[in-house]
């Protein structure tokens, strides 16, 4: 039975670490509140939904598109919108402040423009039904699917940005955007990529979701705030930190509602989001306090 | 000088017009005034209280109808067995007391964690108020026999003048001087001497008090008592599109907000909840990054050019 409850963590673990990767990247590169990443995972999940009822794509395939979708949404998004608040900021704070307003906005906009354009009922689609058998445990194929695509894609993320000139800009840009700057990285172009690259994660993330549950307009708040609770769990700008985060708080959600009971899964990650808080502010991988 | 009497008189002449307004309406008004009315003075109490520490110190908290929600639940718990003013006074003590709880953790540290808090925090007390509901058997609980709606007006308007008159007074003393470096730049005020963190939780629990009032008012106003509704994040994100509307930067800020809001969704709450919903989003965005400093601000920097 335990085996059984490890490895539905797994795949959420996997499915958290990519949601709280893409926030990471928004969030540590550009200083960018962005409150509305749960909606950015809704239309991914959307995106998956349509590719796959009203197109026939593989589900696989779909994912694939979900992440282009979302991708070039958030770099129209740049372009148009937070290039110019980026330029316009005069500290840090402020920048927060703005983008965060700015995304909430942005958050309200796509909920219930989702709502009005596809109502509000949840939708589904089903493929993948078939149980499979791994060791001793039982996991239905989609699951399967939803976890190697996550840790494939967590994996790629971590690859990237360990060995790419680009990742390698992106990771300076994280450590100090001046400084960055002053040795000759192109800010401006690697905003670009980590807004393609963070928003297309998303996307990527709500599509997988899609293979598993039903869509909604209103499904995004929850994993906005996993994806702060890990970010903060595991220190903002830490890459590593928003994989290793993911996975503890999958099982600690997976764990602790198993012991104290559903009702409760709410109260632990805010209880854990206070308690790191409080304990140790900056993260697990965090070096300086907040 | 000049410019530090100006905002005093605008608030005063604020004040003066809203107690007028207040005995007309209450005098003469008809049923669909008197409801307009009374929802407006709701708004502009919970947007005033709002303002002192999201506006002044600039920590913006997205999930203030949390104590809304929780006054209200206070108060409908208690109904019936105490007086209803005592209701007041406890719902009022149970709002502040929740912000304690909250701040204490959340406001002790920078940056954007306190935000964050307050996008969930408003959901998470949804969720234990229904789970608690459930358990006792109750969904959703009626108040029978309340006040009517022209107490319950003139009421709205005292909590809507309290909450302006303290949005003014915090803004206009040391405590709102202090809040302002915060939201300048808090590591300048705490090396200046600001006691940063005691100002926020202070400003946090004061704006948290009245908008737990206003929550026992609406509740007494429907007559029952709803979870889903009191906790609503529609009611978090008006508050906050009403004060970037109007201003943050001073009391009289979200009054003009607040009547601009009323009355675009008296035209259109009822046709269309989510296309409603879609344009304060959008007014949200446009008045941030084209108006940051809300139409009070605009007006008081075109008054100080002529």
């Amino acid at each position: 039975m335990t085996w059984q409850l490890l490895l539905s963590a797994c795949v959420s673990g996997a499915l958290y670490a990519v949601i709280a990767l893409s926030l990471n990247l928004i969030y540590g590169t550009m200083r960018l509140l962005d409150v509305a990443h749960g909606e950015f995972v809704m239309v991914g999940a959307f995106a998956g939904y349509f590719l796959v009822t009203l197109l026939g794509v593989p589900p696989v395939l779909a994912l694939l598109g979900a992440f282009a979708l979302n991708g070039l949404a958030g770099l129209v998004l740049y372009q148009w919108l937070f290039a110019g608040i980026i330029r316009r900021a005069r500290s840090t704070e402020s920048l927060e402040s703005t983008s965060l307003l700015v995304f909430f906005g942005l958050s309200v906009i796509l909920q219930n423009g989702a709502a009005l354009a596809f109502g509000g009922t949840p939708r589904a689609y089903e493929r993948y039904a078939r149980i499979v058998h791994v060791g001793g445990v039982a996991i239905t194929g989609n699951r399967l699917v939803a976890m190697a695509a996550c840790v494939l894609a967590v994996v790629a993320v971590l690859v990237f940005f360990a060995r790419s000139t680009w990742g390698l800009a992106i990771r300076a840009l994280i450590a100090n955007r001046d400084a960055a700057a002053i040795v000759g990285i192109d800010t401006q172009a690697a905003f670009r990529l980590t807004c393609v690259l963070g928003f297309g994660l998303a996307g990527y993330a709500g599509a997988v979701i899609g293979l598993m549950q039903p869509v909604s307009p209103f499904m995004g708040g929850q994993y906005l705030m996993i994806g702060f609770v890990i970010i903060v769990l595991g220190g903002v700008g830490k890459l590593v930190g928003s994989v290793v985060g993911g996975v503890l708080i999958a099982l600690l959600e997976t764990v602790g509602t198993q012991l104290t009971g559903p009702n409760y899964r709410d109260i632990l990650i805010y209880g854990t989001f206070i308690a790191v808080l409080l304990l140790r502010p900056q993260g697990i991988f965090g070096r300086h306090a907040a | 000088m000049i410019r530090q009497r100006r905002p005093a008189r605008v608030s005063a002449g604020i004040l003066l017009a809203g107690l007028v307004a207040t005995a007309a309406v209450a005098g003469l008004a008809g049923n669909a005034t008197l409801a307009f009315a009374t929802n407006l003075a709701c708004w502009i109490a919970l947007t005033e209280s709002w303002l002192i520490l999201s506006g002044y110190a600039g920590y913006i908290s997205l999930g203030h109808a949390v104590f809304v929600g929780t006054g209200a639940y206070v108060f409908v718990l208690t109904w019936g067995m105490i007086p209803v003013w005592q209701g007041f006074l406890a719902a009022a003590s149970a709002s502040g007391l929740l912000a304690c709880l909250i701040g204490l953790p959340c406001l002790r540290v920078r940056g954007p964690y306190f935000v964050i808090l307050t996008l969930g925090v408003a959901e998470l007390a949804k969720n234990i108020v229904i789970n608690i509901e459930a358990s006792l058997g109750m969904f959703g609980r009626l108040l029978m026999d309340g006040p009517g709606p022209r107490p319950l007006f003139l009421l709205a308007c005292g909590l809507a003048a309290a909450a302006f008159v303290l949005s003014y007074a915090v803004r206009h003393s040391r405590l709102g001087i202090g809040l302002l470096a915060i939201r300048e730049n808090e590591t300048a005020a705490e090396m200046t001497g600001v006691p940063t963190v005691r100002l926020k939780i202070v400003a946090f629990v004061l704006s948290a008090i009245i908008p737990g009032m206003v929550g026992c008012v609406m509740v007494a106003r429907s007559g029952y008592f709803e979870p889903l509704q009191i906790f609503s994040p529609q009611i978090s994100l008006t508050i906050v599109t009403t004060c970037i509307i109007g201003g943050i930067d001073d009391a009289p800020g979200p009054v003009l907000g607040a009547v601009f809001l009323n009355l675009l969704s008296q035209a259109l709450w009822e046709k269309a909840p989510q296309l409603y919903m879609v344009i304060l989003g959008v007014l949200l965005i446009a008045f941030v990054l084209k108006m940051p400093d809300g139409l009070y601000g605009w007006l008081m920097r075109r008054r100080r050019v002529a």
